[in-house]
């Protein structure tokens, strides 16, 4: 959102208590979610369980096109609607719920530093993969984004989803990267993710912040699906202490609760056949 | 090394060798790393259409991108990293992935999009520097690959306009600039007391913003305000690139917290100006309908000083 809204929500956000109604929306779990999507989407419910904060997920088929800033997951909580992981922590923070406040500057700056890294390699090469490798574009991402319509806006939706997506990959420079170089920059992130995580906990000692739970969502979607090569899986499989950090915040955050909703998401991601 | 490594990039000015920020980087690196590097600049050259800018040119192998020609110096055993942490090494990673997201955008926008500066300080630059008859399309090449990246990187709605980007991507490239400021604290380089790769990107993206004689610079002022950062910018310039003799810093190690404290308040100050001025916003039919009911309420409250 941008500051004029990003400062309108944070004061009406502060003078309200969070409901129990708060609602995440996202594309459906079982045909629709891509790899992408899925990472976003774990982010933000790992984000919201480290802060105790209670919300349902919604799983719906024009969620994309719902949300205020075209990006899934977004989040329902009152009246107010807000999308993307940068705002929902800003958003909570309004409301008085922080996992950063007790981290210094300079552990601040490495925090957001990191953020950027995961975003930047992490999410970049997800879309890539998903999108502008041909294989997998056809076999997998563009079946399962037009899954819920049918032709011709399923035809139309999913070339035009691709032409977007390629057409970012080109003005960042990724476009002329082959497949095997963005393995290699995957493995060059999980790299020094795994060297900053080295044996603690969390990335910063004891308490969970924003940054595990965004590495969460990705390392553990990245993991759980099935795409048309196992490659991704086994490049980050190699980081024996993310696969730890992984396990451990899916069993202290995701399997105490029992909610009927969105169940498939702590079993297994999305399993693409 | 006996045959020398032939670097092509922009020519040099306002002090510095090089204006075009890519090209920086790598003299930066080049110096920290202690390569024979020989510049050869494509001003003036057909080069200025066709080349991709850097490019570095050894035993018949080309390399183009900062990233992938550190790679390349690093392969050939000149590693000015060589004495980090696998720690910092990862911190060198997320720091350069902060500068791309958040400092890069705004530096393309104060260049080549902002219509004053692009009027009176770039384009006379780089048409001045390209053979004619390109010195008619140079520059407006570029200007509108900068613009494209911008909006298509930044600019997804509801950031449809220029406007509403800017105000976010300005606002990214001060808060980015604050976290560098904190990182870099008092000490002379990120790493201690020898450049590293860091040093050299965080060089390449400040310096020309720091030495340009920018006439619309929001982000050149905010800059000259973390004076942490323009000292090392100055003290890369003296120790590498000068063959003047060194003056000695002067001391600010005082007021550098208290500026920054001074800078984060400008900077929520800042967006706060900007949420006045954004009307815009509200009324967009992106948001929910239900939100009008509050519409009302909360004009008034915004029009309180926040």
């Amino acid at each position: 959102m941008s500051l004029a809204a990003e400062a309108f929500v944070g004061q009406i956000a502060a003078a309200e208590p969070w409901p129990e109604s708060a609602t995440l929306y996202q594309p459906l779990n079982d045909e629709q979610i891509l790899l992408s999507d899925n990472a976003s989407s774990l982010a933000v419910q790992a984000y919201l369980k480290m802060c105790s904060l209670p919300v349902r997920v919604s799983c719906r088929v024009n969620a994309e096109f719902m949300s205020p800033s075209g990006k899934v997951p977004f989040i329902h909580v009152g009246n107010q609607v807000v999308s993307e992981l940068g705002p929902i922590v800003q958003f909570t923070k309004a409301k008085g719920f922080s996992l950063s406040e007790g981290l210094d500057d300079v552990q601040r700056a490495e925090m957001k530093a990191y953020m950027e890294l995961v975003n930047n390699m992490l999410l970049t090469a997800e879309l890539y993969i998903q999108w502008c490798d041909d294989t997998t574009a056809a076999e997998i991402s563009r079946p399962r984004y037009s899954s819920p319509y049918s032709w011709p806006l399923s035809h139309i939706l999913a070339y035009q989803k691709q032409w977007e997506v390629r057409r970012k990959m080109s003005a960042i420079g990724w476009a002329g990267k082959s497949l095997e170089q963005v393995y290699e920059d995957v493995s060059q992130c999980c790299q020094a993710l795994s060297q900053r995580l080295g044996t603690q906990l969390y990335f910063f000692n004891k308490q969970p912040t924003e940054l595990d739970a965004l590495v969460f969502g990705h390392i553990f979607t990245i993991l759980t699906t099935r795409l048309t090569s196992d490659e991704l899986a086994e490049r980050v499989k190699v980081y024996s202490n993310l696969l730890s950090f992984c396990k451990r915040i899916e069993q202290t955050f995701f399997e105490e609760s029992d909610q009927s909703s969105g169940s498939s998401r702590y079993s297994k991601g999305p399993t693409l056949t | 090394m006996a045959t020398p490594m032939e670097l092509r990039c922009w020519g040099g000015d306002w002090d510095l060798p090089s204006v075009h920020f890519e090209s920086l980087i790598v003299l930066a690196y080049g110096k920290f790393a202690g390569a024979k590097i020989s510049v050869k600049p494509i001003d003036w050259t057909w080069r200025t259409i066709t080349a991709t800018v850097p490019e570095l040119h050894f035993d018949g192998c080309t390399v183009i991108e900062p990233t992938k020609i550190l790679n390349f110096l690093r392969k050939q055993r000149l590693n000015a990293d060589y004495e980090l942490t696998a720690k910092q090494g990862a911190d060198t990673m997320a720091y350069i992935a902060l500068l791309e997201e958040k400092l890069r955008p705004a530096l393309l926008h104060t260049f080549w999009v902002d219509a004053e500066n692009y009027i009176n300080l770039t384009r006379p630059w780089f048409a001045s520097h390209s053979p004619f008859p390109l010195n008619f399309f140079v520059p407006g090449r570029q200007a509108s690959l900068a613009l494209s990246r911008i909006m298509l990187t930044k600019g997804e709605s509801p950031y449809c306009t220029l406007t509403e980007v800017e105000g976010k991507i300005y606002s990214e490239a001060k808060e980015c600039l604050n976290l560098l400021s904190h990182r870099l604290g008092t000490s002379q380089y990120f790493f201690g007391n020898t450049p590293t790769s860091l040093d050299a990107f965080v060089f390449g993206y400040i310096a020309p913003l720091h030495k340009a004689p920018l006439s619309s610079g929001q982000l050149q002022q905010h800059l000259k305000q973390l004076s942490n950062l323009c000292q090392f910018c100055n003290v890369v310039l003296r120790n590498f690139f000068t063959e003047n003799p060194p003056e000695p810093p002067p001391a600010i190690q005082e007021p550098v917290d208290a500026n920054l404290q001074k800078l984060t308040q400008l900077v929520n100050k800042e967006s706060n100006l900007i949420e006045k001025m954004d009307d815009n916003l509200r009324s967009s039919p992106q948001h929910r309908p239900h939100r009008s009911d509050h519409r009302p309420a909360a004009r008034s409250k915004n029009s309180t000083p926040a």
